[in-house]
């Protein structure tokens, strides 16, 4: 999953991440089409080390991924990188990288020292655990305060009060519905259910219409890795809590742990949710959704306007999972962005970071919009060029509301593939029980917390410092 | 033989040495330093045995050499149908050569084709179910790879559909090399076809049955992750997760190559401790042909 | 127990060849042959006939009968995978990896069998031997050490790291061959070439290569093969975009595509078009490589 749900998930976060960055950087830079902006920004941005003067045509190396979530991508990086070699003479050599490696390749190649200067990182433990190697250069001090948080990297970019990633675009996540099957169902649908109970009973009434009430496709994953972001946060108050399930420090057999799964198994003995979910993978469980076989599914921001252009722009509407939950962050929209980082290895920090900056100047930051329909991870973009009632919907209050991030970020792989994917695979297969897939993840956890002793500790103060 | 300066003879070898040494010298003796240290990048603290203790108390390892051991299945299901089929064509029927062509056909086809083409088949709502409820066997509409107890029958189907060809087409090989009189012999004598088959024919093919099930059996312990990967990637829930995809998920996911590497030892001896039979069985074979 | 086997009668009594054949176009027993086999066949052909019918239907026709033959063809999943897929990139990478590694593991592989085969050393049967047994010793045993190698020396992701690995991967198989090959060739050939004066290397050139072409062949077709239809290697090694094979492809283009079933199957049928192409005009090398390792011993 984390390579590909995360992938469409992140890449969607990212979006939105830049377009926050973006406007960050129109509010400290007001001279907009100035390409040297960046160098005049890096004046209140110096670092010690790498401060030696950054000659002229520096090489920059860059491992990216994104352009498989978000296609358009690669050509409004390539565009960016020609119009900044123009402008600063500075080179930089993209390398678009496979799913499956973009984190793990990272962390081999800084190992051997020959880390590429700017790479690509997901949020939250896909990134940290190469900070914690001490793979990954803090941004602060590099790229201006107010532009790292335009860029919504969200709190699990930060560790120790340093932030070491920078949004690029916006992954909200969400469910959508299908606005007509409502209609027809009886339901309103301008208001999708908010409560659990509400919800149970509009799946009635869309299955007695003779639609598939939720659709889904686990075969691969990440369905499960997204269920679960937007279930368990529900009995949680913060990001640091799920932490503390992920390295035992809180039970997951305690049953409001394993709720969310005891939800999953409710949806499916009710038969609310396609029968073929555990034999088709992520997009075609989506696609259920687009072909108008199921009324709702969850998706990432930048497969919205797809779903839109398959039903009409109408029919989808965005909603938030029905709150079963009693924590504080129950109910809320859940923003995530996909970000780019600095490798510590990197001869010219300096230069990486200019190259950041200039990717969220308020030009390029709409070019993203524009040509890519991706929204931007900036803050400073003026969302109200967004015409579609639906994305500015999302880009309100996904990206800018009252939001959550997205706590699925912080598994460990080992409980992504041993514990969520087995236990949301097993719960469709009808072997396990809310109350099993709990052990389970009890289990898994034990298990990883042994495998990563030195990890854990990094964790738990990880978890500390986000409570605070 | 050539007669040549002593080092000759070397200096034809070491290109191949060399290479022998990058992809297979310096990575076997590798693994066993690696899984020795909680690797992290690509070096790490040294932990001793602490790897293959974690490996071997992990019940998701258990779990996927029962699923090894399991497809060990295929290997008599694979023998007897390629040495029907190849007893079958070696008797010429009549289009015989056509019908060796049709079934070795799947060996000729890459996994991952393979793999996707009859995953879809198996699909909850695939052809083979809607064949099943057209002919009336609702009951037999099952969920193919979706459902844990099944997931991993079906994996072995598809490797048995795409390997059997192999088999066939080694047997009749050396069925065709074969001296016909004895067979012709034992027809002479009154054996009928099933005694010829077991007593005259078999006994003859010993030597490549015996190296058939030892590559076989090394191929379903050690040679099925693409199948698995395309498949079901381990799933339903590990129902079809194997050594290898464990391995890989460990190398590669989980990062911990440490781990993985510990699984790359055990995955190592055991491949060896079933080729040294293979080339006992090998030199005996070469020992009985001299005699 | 002859009562319950009707198979032999026909073979057992006729004397006459042409009598037993004819009676046995005719028998119970030919019949029973005949199910069996064509039974097998339908068993292999069915996937097939679904991937071409399927590739053919339109998304409608499908979903209303799977089975059902192609009514009104249509070409439109071809485009639209030859658009969601990109088969042109991938089959070029496949084709670059698959020829340079069986070219460089071809003369490494030719120059020590040649050596082994023609030449008296010290080490030679140590030398094979441990070449032969490293036949059986699946990949992913290498991968870790190998990926951090390839890592370290920042062949990670190049055409030139992945063909070394697939090069030292073809290289057992090949040398073995080629040693069995080579020891056949008849000594009355090389001691002509021997007493005209020419050197070994020109031996090996001129004499030796030209007689093995069809070993020669055989290695191109098996180990081209081998590589071309690779999975795992270069889901590790080559993990950049831009120079997915065509199996890696198909992979992601197959999951894809799952629900778009006929898409999908016609992208699996391009993809096993060269295949099938090198089965039609190569059968016979294929088939005899497969088995020189395993009949002759």
């Amino acid at each position: 999953m984390k390579a590909r749900g995360l992938t469409s998930r992140r890449q969607f976060l990212k979006l939105t991440g830049s377009s926050f960055s973006l406007l960050a950087l129109a509010a400290c830079a007001p001279t907009q089409q100035a390409p040297q902006q960046p160098s005049t920004q890096q004046p209140t941005a110096p670092t010690a080390a790498e401060a030696s003067p950054a000659p002229s045509g520096v090489e920059l190396r860059m491992s990216w991924w994104g352009e498989q979530e978000a296609p358009g991508l690669e050509n409004w990086l390539k565009e960016s990188i020609a119009l900044f070699e123009q402008q600063t003479g500075h080179q930089v050599t993209p390398t678009l990288q496979d799913t499956s490696v973009v984190i793990s390749e990272f962390q081999t190649a800084s190992a051997a020292n020959s880390a590429p200067d700017i790479q690509y990182f997901w949020n939250g433990i896909y990134h940290m655990e190469s900070v914690w190697l001490g793979y990954v250069e803090p941004l602060n001090g590099l790229i201006p305060d107010d532009l790292l948080k335009a860029s919504n990297a969200t709190v699990l970019s930060v560790f120790g009060g340093k932030q070491y990633r920078l949004g690029w675009y916006a992954v909200p996540m969400m469910w959508v519905y299908n606005k007509e099957m409502f209609d027809k169902a009886g339901l309103n649908a301008d208001q999708p259910p908010k409560t659990w109970d509400e919800f149970i009973a509009a799946c009635d009434k869309l299955k007695a219409s003779g639609v598939i009430p939720v659709v889904g496709g686990l075969k691969d994953g990440p369905w499960g890795e997204w269920y679960l972001g937007h279930s368990l946060t529900q009995n949680l108050d913060s990001p640091g809590e799920a932490i503390d399930l992920f390295v035992g420090t809180r039970d997951w057999r305690d049953p409001q742990h394993w709720e969310p799964w005891a939800k999953l198994e409710e949806l499916w003995k009710a038969g609310y949710m396609n029968d073929d979910m555990n034999s088709i993978d992520l997009y075609p469980g989506i696609d259920l959704f687009g072909a108008g076989k199921g009324a709702i599914t969850q998706i990432v921001g930048p497969l919205v306007p797809r779903m839109q252009s398959l039903l009409g722009a109408d029919t989808v509407g965005a909603m938030v999972m029905p709150a079963f939950g009693q924590g504080n962050m129950a109910g809320k929209p859940i923003a995530d962005t996909q970000g780019l980082g600095i490798s510590s290895q990197s001869q010219h920090k300096q230069v990486a970071a200019e190259f950041l900056i200039f990717l969220h100047q308020p030009e390029r930051v709409n070019a993203l919009w524009e040509q890519v329909k991706q929204l931007p991870a900036d803050s400073t973009w003026d969302g109200s060029v967004i015409a579609d009632p639906l994305l500015k919907q999302i880009w309100q209050e996904w990206m800018h509301g009252d939001n959550v991030p997205y706590i699925s970020n912080l598994m460990p792989t080992l409980f992504w593939t041993d514990a969520m994917f087995v236990n949301s695979q097993k719960i469709i297969a009808g072997e396990y029980t809310g109350e099993q897939a709990g052990q389970n993840a009890h289990d898994v956890t034990q298990k990883w917390v042994e495998q990563n002793p030195d990890m854990a500790e990094k964790y738990k103060q990880w978890a500390a410092e986000m409570k605070l | 033989m050539l007669r040549t300066s002593r080092f000759i003879p070397y200096l034809y070898l070491t290109p191949a040495a060399l290479l022998l040494a990058f992809t297979f010298g310096y990575p076997l003796i590798a693994i066993f330093d690696f899984s020795t240290r909680r690797i992290r990048g690509a070096s790490g603290p040294f932990i001793g045995l602490e790897n293959y203790r974690q490996v071997l108390n992990d019940s998701v390892f258990h779990q996927a050499v029962a699923h090894n051991a399991h497809l060990l299945l295929a290997v008599p299901i694979l023998l007897a149908s390629g040495l029907l089929l190849a007893i079958l064509l070696y008797e010429r029927p009549r289009w015989w050569p056509l019908y060796r062509t049709i079934l070795f056909l799947p060996y000729m086809l890459a996994v991952p084709l393979v793999g996707i083409v009859l995953s879809n088949m198996l699909q909850r709502n695939g052809i083979v179910n809607e064949m099943l409820r057209a002919i009336g066997l609702n009951m037999l509409a099952l969920d193919w790879i979706g459902s844990a107890g099944l997931a991993l029958w079906s994996v072995m189907g598809v490797i048995i559909w795409r390997e059997m060809g192999f088999g066939m087409m080694l047997f009749l090989a050396r069925l065709q090399s074969l001296n016909e009189e004895v067979t012709e012999a034992a027809r002479i004598d009154g054996a009928n076809w099933w005694q010829r088959v077991l007593f005259v024919t078999i006994p003859q093919l010993r030597g490549v049955i015996e190296f058939y099930v030892v590559i076989s059996v090394i191929t379903m312990l050690a040679w099925v992750f693409s199948y698995v990967y395309v498949m079901t990637r381990g799933g339903p829930g590990n129902a079809t997760i194997v050594i290898e995809m464990y391995l890989y998920n460990f190398a590669f996911r989980n990062a911990l190559p440490g781990i993985a590497s510990a699984v790359a030892v055990i995955l190592f001896l055991l491949t060896l401790g079933l080729t040294i039979p293979l080339f006992r069985l090998r030199a005996q074979a070469a020992e009985e042909d001299r005699a | 127990m002859n009562a319950n086997l009707p198979f032999d009668k026909a073979i057992q009594r006729p004397a006459n060849p042409a009598m037993r054949r004819a009676l046995r176009l005719f028998s119970w027993s030919s019949a029973l042959r005949q199910a069996v086999l064509i039974a097998a066949c339908f068993l292999v052909l069915l996937p097939a006939y679904f991937m071409l019918a399927t590739a053919l239907k339109t998304p409608e026709a499908y979903s209303l009968s799977k089975f059902s033959f192609p009514t009104s063809p249509t070409l439109d999943n071809f485009n639209a995978a030859l658009r969601g897929g990109r088969f042109v990139v991938w089959f070029l990478n496949s084709a670059i990896l698959a020829i340079s590694a069986v070219a460089v593991s071809l003369a490494v592989s030719a120059l020590a069998a040649f050596a082994i085969a023609r030449m008296r050393f010290r080490g030679a049967t140590l030398f094979l031997g441990l070449n032969t047994a490293l036949m059986v010793i699946p990949p992913v045993v290498m991968l870790i050490p190998l990926f951090l190698l390839l890592t370290n020396t920042r062949l990670i992701g190049s055409y030139a790291g992945a063909a070394l690995v697939y090069a030292g991967l073809l290289t057992p198989f090949s040398v073995y061959l080629l040693v069995n090959f080579f020891r056949a060739i008849p000594h009355e050939v090389i001691e002509s070439a021997l007493i005209d004066g020419a050197a070994p290397f020109m031996i090996l050139l001129r004499i030796v290569l030209p007689l093995s072409v069809p070993a020669l062949v055989t290695l191109v077709v098996v180990n081209g093969l081998w590589v071309w239809n690779d999975l795992l290697i270069a889901l590790i090694l080559l993990p950049r975009d831009d120079l997915r094979t065509l199996m890696v492809g198909i992979t992601v283009f197959g999951s894809r595509y799952n629900n778009d079933v006929p898409v999908a199957m016609a992208g699996m049928l391009l993809a096993s078009l060269p295949m099938l192409l090198v089965y039609i005009f190569g059968q016979r090398y294929f088939i005899r490589g497969l088995i020189a390792g395993a009949v002759k011993g």
